[in-house]
C-alpha cells in the first residue's frame, strides 16, 4: 500500500543512514587489521553493529505497530460508511449515503500528554481551544467576543471582585449524573489548586449557591474571566481522580471512546448533548509527523492533514489546500534597556544596540512583510503589527506600512552612518546584533535568515543563531530571539507587555513604561468588557505613549502564519475563527458542524 | 611490476591529498556563502549554476556541503591529532611502565572500546555544552582506544627484541628507550593509524550532528545538511539527501585511499604483498 509504503521511506532511510555509517565503519576496521599484526576484532564493532541491529528490528517493528494500528483505525472509521476511504474508485461513483465520519491528522506533539484533563493543559494549556469532551460555561464567538455554553446568565459586582454564573438545569454528564453548580465550583477549585499550565492565582475560590448558581470569589479584579472561563472544561465531582486524564467523562459535544497513546484518539458524538446534536458522528484524531501526514494524503486514507508552508507547493490528488488566518504570530523582541544590568538570578538584561529607540523604529519600518510571507510563507500568512491583531482589543495605530526612505532617515539621524564596510557605526559601534530562533523550528530559521537579509540592506547586521528553549529564554533578556504567540485573550499583552508583578522588567524582554501598566491594569479592573477593550488598546497606545511603532516599540512583529490543511474533496470544514498560536486542535473546535458533501 | 605498483601508490596517494585539500580550502573560502540565503532561488533542482540544486532557504547546496565537509575534515584533524597523542603516549606507557600502570591504561581502553562509541560520544559531547567543542571533545575523547591498543602491542613486541634488550643491559634508562629506540620504529603504524582515523572522526561527527547533538541548523555541517534533507524526500527532492551524501562517501573514501597508500610506502614490505 502506498501508505505504508512512504511511511517506511521515513524509518528506512533514518536505518539506511544508520547501515551506511555502520558499513563504512566495518570498511574501515579492514584498514585497521592490515595495520595491526594481531589479528585481533575489536570488540567495540561487534557491540555497537549488535546494538545497532536491535535498535533498527523495535524501530522497524515499533513503526508497523504504529502503521498497522492506524490502518484499523482508518478501517473502523470507514466501516460506519461501509466504503474504503482510500478507494478513489467508490468515491467518484459512490450513492451518497451520509457518511458522518471524518479522520483528521495532527503532529505528535498536539497529543495531550497528561491526556484529556483541564487541570493539565487540555484545552487551558499553552495552546488554547475548546475542549470537546467537557462543556465550558462560555464560547468565543467568531469575532472572538464572548457568548454562552452552559451559563445563562452572568454578572459581575462593582469592584470587580465577584462573578456570579447561572447555568442550565438540563445537563446531564454522558455517565448520567447531572451537572450542577457544585461540579463547577468544584472544578475550578481543583484547578486553581494544581493547574500547571494555565494561570489561577487570580481566583480565590468558587462556590455553589445553589444548584444552578456559583459564584466566583476573586483575590484581585479580572475583567477578563470570561475567557478563562471559555477554555476550562468541567469536571464532574463524583468521577474526577488521578486517572480522569485517561478515561475524561465530560458533558460536552464528543464521548472519548479511545485513545492509543502515541497514535490515535477516536470521539463519539454524545447522544444526550444538550445544544445541537453534532453532524459528525465520529471523529478520529492521527498524530503523524509532517512528512507522515503528507504521505497519508497522497495514499488518501485521512480526510484532513495538517501541513506547513514547505509543502504549500505541492499538489495532492482528491485533496484541496485550506488556508485558515490566525493569529498565531512571529515576532522578536529587542530588549529595550542598554546592557550592563542582571536580575536576581544574575542573569544579563538589557542590550546596547536595540536599547536605541531609534533603532528599533527603523527595523520595523525596514521589515517588507509582504515580501517576508512571500518568500518564507510561500504567500500563506498576514502581516502581523501586534501580539494581537484582528482581535477586539487590537488597537489598529500598531499598523505600520514599509518605509525603507524613512527607516534610513531614522538611523542617520539617530547618528548610525554608514561605515566602509556597508555596516553602519555610531562612536566606534558597529549596527550589529544576534538573532536567536528555537532549533527545531524550521520556519522560525527561515524568518530569521529574511529578516537578516532584509536589514542588511540598511547597514545592520544580522547573526542568525538556533538555541535551544533550555536556554533560550534567558538569553532572550539580552538577545533578540524569534518568538511565536497568539491566544484567544488580551491577558497576553499584559504578559508580554505588563511589568513582572515582583520585577523590575516584563517577563521575557526588559522593558518597562508606567503608562502601559496602568491601561492594563485598569483595564483588569474594568466592569464591563466592551469598556476593557478600549482599555487595552489604550494600553497599546494611547495617543502619546505605547508600544506602537511612535511609542516604545519593544517587540516587532512580523507575520501571522496561515494554518494549512490539506482536505479531502468533498469535506466542507465549518467556517473557522482566527487560530490561536498552536497548529493543534484548533482546527476542530467546531468539528461537530462539519459535513460531508458530495456533488 | 613492484615499480608500477609504487609509482600508482603514490599517485593514488597524491590524488586524494590534492582533492581533500582543494575540499578544505574551498569550503573554509565559502564560509560566508554556506550561510547565505536567497529566497529568489529556493528550491532548484541541480543545474549547472548550482550544482547540487538548492533548499527551500535558496542555499546553494554544493557549496554547503563543501563547506560542511571542510568543516569536517578541520574537525576530523584535529580531532585526530588530539586522539593520536593520547594514544601514543597511553601505548607507550603502558608497555614501558611496568604492569601496574599496563593494567590501568589495558582497563581504560577496554571501557571506552566496551560502551557503544555513538553512546560515548553523545554522552561526552553533551557534558561538554554541545555546539563545535561539544561535538570536537566528544570525538577526540572517544577515538584514541584502538590506536593505543596497537600502540601498546608493538611496543610489547618490539620489548623482546633484541637490540632493545642490549640497550637495557647497556644500562639506558627506560624512557630513553621508549622515545629513542622504540619510537623511530613505532612511525610507521602511528602515522598510518593517524590517517586512518581521520575518516572515523568525520562520520562520527556527520552521525552526531545528524542526530542533532551537534551544531546550530543554520550551521554547514554534513549530519545537519542530512537531516534536513530525510523531511524532503517524501515530497520528491531527492538530490538534497543524495548528492551530500554521495560526497562523504567520496572523502572517507580518499582518506582510506591516502591511508593505505601511506601504508604502503611506510612499510615496504606490504607493496610486496
Amino acid at each position: 500500500m502506498k501508505f505504508k509504503c512512504q511511511e517506511g521511506i521515513e524509518y528506512s532511510s533514518t536505518l539506511l543512514f544508520l547501515v551506511l555509517f555502520d558499513f563504512m565503519e566495518k570498511f574501515l576496521m579492514k584498514g585497521w587489521m592490515r595495520l595491526s599484526k594481531f589479528k585481533r576484532r575489536p570488540m567495540a564493532a561487534a557491540v555497537l553493529a549488535a546494538i545497532l541491529f536491535a535498535s533498527g528490528i523495535s524501530g522497524c517493528q515499533k513503526g508497523e505497530n504504529r502503521i498497522e494500528s492506524q490502518e484499523t483505525a482508518a478501517q473502523a472509521a470507514s466501516e460506519t460508511k461501509g466504503k474504503g476511504p482510500g478507494d478513489g474508485k467508490t468515491e467518484a461513483g459512490m450513492d451518497v449515503e451520509a457518511k458522518d465520519s471524518v479522520i483528521v491528522v495532527m503532529g505528535p506533539s498536539s497529543e495531550p500528554e497528561a491526556g484529556f484533563d483541564p487541570a493539565y493543559g487540555w484545552g487551558a494549556g499553552e495552546h488554547v481551544h475548546e475542549p470537546l469532551i467537557q462543556s465550558t460555561l462560555t464560547v468565543t464567538t467568531k469575532d472572538l467576543r464572548i457568548d454562552y455554553d452552559l451559563a445563562t446568565d452572568m454578572k459581575v459586582s462593582e469592584d470587580g471582585l465577584t462573578w456570579t454564573v447561572t447555568i442550565r438545569d438540563d445537563v446531564k454528564f454522558t455517565d448520567g449524573e447531572a451537572l450542577d453548580a457544585g461540579d463547577v465550583a468544584f472544578t475550578y477549585n481543583t484547578l486553581r489548586d494544581t493547574s500547571s499550565v494555565n494561570d489561577f492565582t487570580m481566583l480565590k475560590e468558587a462556590a455553589a449557591l445553589d444548584d444552578t448558581t456559583v459564584e466566583f470569589r476573586l483575590n484581585r479584579p479580572y475583567s477578563i474571566w470570561p475567557y478563562t472561563m471559555a477554555i476550562t472544561g468541567i469536571v464532574p465531582e463524583h468521577a474526577y481522580g488521578p486517572d480522569y486524564g485517561r478515561n475524561p467523562i465530560g458533558s460536552g459535544r464528543y464521548i472519548m471512546k479511545q485513545w492509543d497513546k502515541g497514535q490515535q484518539v477516536i470521539f463519539e458524538a454524545n447522544p444526550d448533548y444538550y445544544g445541537e446534536a453534532p453532524k459528525m458522528k465520529r471523529v478520529t484524531i492521527l498524530f503523524m509527523d509532517e512528512d507522515a501526514a503528507y504521505a497519508a494524503a497522497l495514499s488518501g486514507q485521512v480526510d484532513l492533514a495538517y501541513t506547513s508552508a514547505a509543502y504549500s507547493d505541492q499538489t495532492v490528488d482528491g485533496y484541496h489546500l485550506f488556508s485558515c488566518e490566525t493569529v498565531d504570530n512571529r515576532g522578536f523582541n529587542l530588549p529595550a534597556i542598554p546592557a550592563g544590568e542582571a536580575d536576581e538570578n544574575g542573569m544579563a538584561l538589557g542590550n546596547d544596540f536595540t536599547s536605541d529607540i531609534g533603532v528599533r523604529r527603523a527595523i520595523n519600518l525596514a521589515i517588507d512583510r509582504e515580501a517576508m510571507i512571500e518568500n518564507v510563507l510561500n504567500g500563506h500568512g498576514t502581516a502581523a503589527y501586534s501580539v494581537c491583531d484582528k482581535m477586539p482589543w487590537y488597537n489598529p495605530a500598531a499598523k505600520t506600512e514599509y518605509d525603507p526612505d524613512m527607516a534610513e532617515a531614522i538611523l542617520e539621524e539617530s547618528g548610525w552612518r554608514k561605515g566602509a564596510d556597508g555596516i553602519r557605526e555610531k562612536n566606534g559601534r558597529k549596527a550589529e546584533f544576534a538573532l536567536l530562533y528555537p532549533a527545531g523550528d524550521s520556519v522560525r530559521q527561515a524568518l530569521a535568515a529574511e529578516t537578516a537579509n532584509q536589514l542588511s540592506e540598511f547597514g545592520i547586521q544580522v547573526d542568525i543563531e538556533g538555541a535551544g528553549w533550555d536556554t533560550a529564554y534567558d538569553r532572550a533578556q539580552s538577545t533578540p530571539l524569534m518568538w511565536g504567540w497568539g491566544a484567544h485573550t488580551p491577558m497576553e499583552l499584559y504578559n508580554i507587555y505588563h511589568t513582572k508583578p515582583d520585577g523590575a522588567y516584563a517577563e521575557y524582554s526588559p522593558y518597562r513604561n508606567e503608562a502601559v501598566d496602568r491601561a492594563m491594569d485598569q483595564a483588569l479592573e474594568s466592569g464591563n468588557l466592551e469598556e476593557s477593550y478600549e482599555l487595552w488598546k489604550e494600553a497599546q497606545w494611547n495617543g502619546t505613549t505605547g508600544i506602537t511603532q511612535d511609542g516604545d516599540l519593544p517587540w516587532i512583529w512580523l507575520v501571522n502564519i496561515d494554518h494549512l490543511y490539506w482536505v479531502k474533496d468533498g469535506l466542507q470544514v465549518a467556517e473557522q475563527k482566527l487560530h490561536p498560536h498552536g497548529h493543534g486542535w484548533s482546527i476542530v473546535n467546531n468539528v461537530d458542524q462539519w459535513t460531508w458533501n458530495w456533488n | 611490476m613492484t615499480g608500477n605498483k609504487r609509482r600508482m601508490t603514490a599517485i593514488c596517494f597524491i590524488g586524494a591529498v590534492v582533492f581533500l585539500s582543494t575540499v578544505t580550502i574551498l569550503g573554509s573560502f565559502w564560509q560566508e556563502a554556506a550561510v547565505e540565503t536567497d529566497f529568489s532561488r529556493k528550491n532548484l533542482a541541480p543545474c549547472a549554476r548550482y550544482l547540487f540544486g538548492t533548499d527551500w532557504m535558496g542555499r546553494d547546496m554544493f557549496i554547503r556541503t563543501v563547506t560542511g565537509l571542510s568543516m569536517s575534515i578541520r574537525i576530523g584533524l584535529l580531532t585526530a591529532a588530539v586522539s593520536a597523542v593520547i594514544a601514543f603516549f597511553l601505548g607507550l606507557s603502558a608497555a614501558v611502565m611496568g604492569r601496574f600502570v599496563d593494567g590501568i591504561v589495558t582497563m581504560m581502553i577496554d571501557l571506552v572500546m566496551g560502551v557503544p562509541h555513538m553512546l560515548l560520544l553523545i554522552l561526552i559531547s553533551f557534558a561538554c555544552g554541545k555546539g563545535f567543542w561539544g561535538v570536537t571533545a566528544g570525538i577526540a575523547f572517544t577515538h584514541w582506544a584502538s590506536l593505543a591498543r596497537l600502540i601498546r602491542g608493538e611496543v610489547l613486541q618490539l620489548k623482546e627484541s633484541q637490540y632493545i634488550k642490549i640497550a637495557e643491559k647497556l644500562g639506558k634508562s627506560r624512557f630513553y628507550i621508549a622515545f629513542f629506540h622504540m619510537a623511530p620504529n613505532l612511525a610507521p603504524q602511528f602515522v598510518t593509524g593517524l590517517i586512518l582515523m581521520f575518516p572515523h572522526a568525520i562520520l562520527h561527527e556527520a552521525s552526531i550532528t545528524f542526530l542533532g547533538f551537534g551544531l546550530s541548523p543554520e550551521k554547514p555541517a554534513i549530519g545537519i545538511i542530512l537531516s534536513e534533507s530525510m523531511k524532503y524526500l517524501a515530497m520528491g527532492k531527492w538530490w538534497l539527501a543524495l548528492f551530500p551524501g554521495l560526497f562523504l562517501v567520496l572523502v572517507v573514501l580518499m582518506f582510506h585511499c591516502a591511508g593505505q597508500a601511506v601504508c604502503r610506502m611506510i612499510d615496504p614490505g606490504s607493496a610486496h604483498e
